[in-house]
């Protein structure tokens, strides 16, 4: 007899899914570098909760493995970098937007819509016994795409690495829903790139802030043609 | 035999990176890069040779695995690297001369030279397509310090671009390694699902093909945008512009390669599962459309080094074109256009840069009469510009008549005239600025000293090499390039 059964995993998973895809609206709307940050640590929680409860339905130790790794990697040592990164540099800790909140968060309505109609031809060759991913995957792609979205539009360096981060939680989210994660040695790499992706870019900015006096990459426009 | 093989490519690079990181001095750095990655070569060159003897290796946990197709990559890429090494000594010896680098720079550069090696041959050993992601995911984050190591503005904004159009080219290939895998788990009756490419390739024709279909999509996207096809080549001509020049030598011949090389062979998958139409027709495109736009770039550039990056992105696209192709010979075509380009890339971007450090300048236009400030350089420059479009007697223009023959056969008339027009416009663009570059007036300018003895023995030997493939191609290298042409077809 599982700890968890069938139902109450569905319920759950599609609660913290759903609180996952609310933490990127949430970053959509924020203005301040310091929510950014907090809000991604938010989200990975939820991630890694959500990958807690799989775990424990179905007994996969790979996926506990993985929801340990989300917790210290995504949601406490990757956040408290880039918190450090904001307090040494000095610069205004406000977003700057290429589009603003209101149509971004229309944009990203839409978005969700659009993943819905990605995902139906995946789902429609789901094998039974999975029956959590029918909204799971929708939500994993539509935050995948957020993910991208933020990168596209917000202009501070440390903007784009939180988009960066979100499209990896999408993609991690898909992961465990169509398939039940990868294997754990894979899953492991790929959090390791993910830790010094998130390294090498702080250190990024750091210098991009040392030499152009801001972060905002709108001012790297020297290289053209 | 295999194990201690892999553990040789594998563990040089590895072991050679960590003491280049706790190395003290130049010399120490020098020998260590040196020694480690000519050895790494020639463990490639020995597994060329076994699997030309046994088909092919695999480590008994099927972890990793080389065939016909890796083992010319790994030949490619491990010599590429042996060739950045010795000619890194030269060009980074006179940026220390000349007091523009520390030490610790120097540290860092061999260090990461090493790193990077390590995950490209990391890429083409693995049998599991996660850890073929995490390869090329790695091989970002080893060159971005790489291509940031000047640490002016304009190459930590190269490098900024680099990182995140990379990192979120491979996000989207992961998508595409989970549909893969999922594709597997839906097969019904399997007990474990798989991400080896070996599994995967015997029960190719279980897998879902609309779910593989989706999937390639995002590898051709993820992967293209690594190997710098069109429209996701942004990232290109800044970052080869900017990175030191055998650093950008290295990326054009090495990690090109190694991109294409991870997207030959999901292709090669996909090709098996649902038939060769739907990867060739987007092949094509993709390819074609990276020969289209690099054309008015190459017309007009100022840059040498950006000329050269969108020459990459041309070639590029002509390895695209042929894979998309789907025939033995457009294979075979597409794998010595591997080769040659690498090498041609090689001496190009060397010599761009012995030119950079005699003129101070990348600005074509401040490099005039190189016959006579640097002879020796402005004549491989030369055979390197004939070579890369495409003139008899050079290697590239056997691979490049392969490949159109190839496609005039398989009946893709249009493309295949395209394509030769826009090689002929690209050799108009290189000629007008080759020629000014080498035989302009040289007014006001002393002779230099034209590289290191070993810089130039270098260089002379990738132009031979150029020469040689063009007019015989040694048996053994025939065979592998055969064999790695029948790994493509399935």
């Amino acid at each position: 007899m599982p700890i968890i059964d069938q139902q109450t995993l569905v319920r759950s998973v599609d609660i913290l899914a759903t609180g996952i895809l609310v933490t990127a609206f949430l970053i959509i709307s924020s203005k301040s570098l310091t929510f950014y940050v907090r809000l991604f640590a938010f989200q990975s929680i939820l991630l890694g909760m959500l990958s807690l409860v799989i775990a424990v339905r179905y007994g996969e130790t790979h996926i506990l493995t993985a929801a340990v790794l989300t917790f210290v990697v995504k949601a406490f040592t990757i956040p408290l970098l880039l918190n450090k990164v904001i307090d040494r540099i000095r610069v205004r800790k406000e977003v700057d937007f290429s589009i603003n909140i209101t149509v971004s968060l229309i944009i990203c309505g839409a978005i969700v819509i659009l993943s819905n109609s990605v995902a139906q031809p995946i789902l429609q060759v789901q094998r039974a016994g999975s029956l959590f991913t029918t909204k799971v995957l929708p939500i994993s792609i539509a935050v995948m795409l957020i993910g991208l979205f933020v990168m596209i539009s917000r202009k501070k360096a440390v903007t784009q690495i939180i988009g960066l981060l979100t499209m990896e939680n999408g993609l991690f989210l898909s992961g465990l829903s169509i398939t039940h994660g990868m294997p754990l040695i894979v899953e492991v790499g790929i959090f390791f790139d993910i830790l010094v992706a998130a390294l090498i870019l702080g250190l990024f900015v750091f210098r991009i802030n040392k030499s152009f006096e801001t972060i905002d990459i709108a001012a790297m426009r020297s290289l053209r043609h | 035999m295999s194990i201690v093989l892999f553990s040789l490519l594998l563990g040089i690079p590895f072991v050679s990176a960590i003491v280049c990181a706790l190395s003290p001095g130049r010399r120490v750095l020098e020998s260590v890069t040196a020694t480690g990655t000519g050895l790494t070569f020639l463990s490639a060159l020995v597994l060329a040779h076994e699997v030309l003897k046994h088909t092919f290796l695999s480590s008994p946990n099927a972890f990793f695995y080389a065939d016909a197709l890796s083992a010319l990559l790994a030949a490619i890429v491990t010599g590429s690297a042996f060739a950045t090494a010795l000619y890194s000594f030269g060009y980074l010896n006179a940026h220390v001369a000349a007091g523009t680098i520390s030490a610790g720079q120097l540290r860092l550069y061999y260090a990461l030279l090493n790193v990077f090696l390590f995950t490209m041959v990391l890429v083409l050993l693995s049998n599991n397509l996660g850890f073929l992601w995490i390869g090329t995911e790695a091989t970002t984050l080893a060159t971005a310090f790489l291509v940031a190591f000047y640490d002016t503005k304009r190459s930590l904004e190269a490098a900024w671009k680099y990182v995140i159009i990379c990192s979120v080219g491979i996000a989207l290939a992961l998508f595409g390694v989970i549909l893969t895998y999922f594709s597997s788990v839906t097969i019904a009756g399997s007990s474990s699902p798989s991400l080896l490419w070996t599994t995967l390739m015997i029960v190719a024709k279980k897998l879902d093909p609309a779910i593989l279909r989706l999937a390639y999509v995002f590898i051709l996207i993820g992967f293209g945008t690594k190997a710098g096809l069109a429209p996701m080549h942004t990232w290109k001509p800044d970052a080869y512009g900017e990175a030191p020049a055998p650093i950008s030598g290295l990326m054009a011949g090495g990690l090109v390669n190694v991109a294409l090389y991870s997207l030959m062979r999901f292709t090669v998958l996909v090709n098996k599962a649902v038939g060769h139409e739907f990867t060739s027709t987007l092949l094509i495109i993709f390819g074609l459309g990276s020969i289209i736009i690099a054309v008015p770039f190459i017309l007009l550039q100022q840059n040498i080094k950006r000329l050269l990056a969108y020459s990459s992105v041309e070639h590029v696209g002509i390895i695209a074109f042929a894979i998309g192709l789907a025939t033995p010979l457009a294979y075979l075509g597409a794998l010595l256009h591997m080769l040659n380009n690498a090498i041609v890339k090689l001496l190009l971007f060397f010599s761009a840069g012995n030119l950079r450090l005699a003129y101070h300048s990348k600005i074509m236009r401040r490099i005039e009469g190189a016959v006579h400030v640097v002879p020796f350089t402005a004549t491989v420059f030369l055979i390197g510009v004939f070579a890369v479009t495409g003139w008899p007697p050079f290697g590239l223009f056997v691979s490049e008549l392969t490949i159109v023959t190839a496609g005039f056969t398989a009946g893709h008339f249009l493309p295949t005239i395209v394509f030769l027009v826009s090689v002929a416009t690209v050799f108009v663009g290189f000629i007008y600025y080759a020629s000014k570059m080498a035989f302009g007036s040289s007014e006001g300018r002393e002779r230099q000293i034209d590289s290191t003895p070993m810089t130039r023995i270098l260089l002379a030997a990738l132009a031979l090499l150029l020469l040689c493939f063009g007019l015989l191609i040694p048996a053994p290298l025939m065979t592998l390039l055969r064999n790695a042409a029948t790994v493509m077809a399935g």
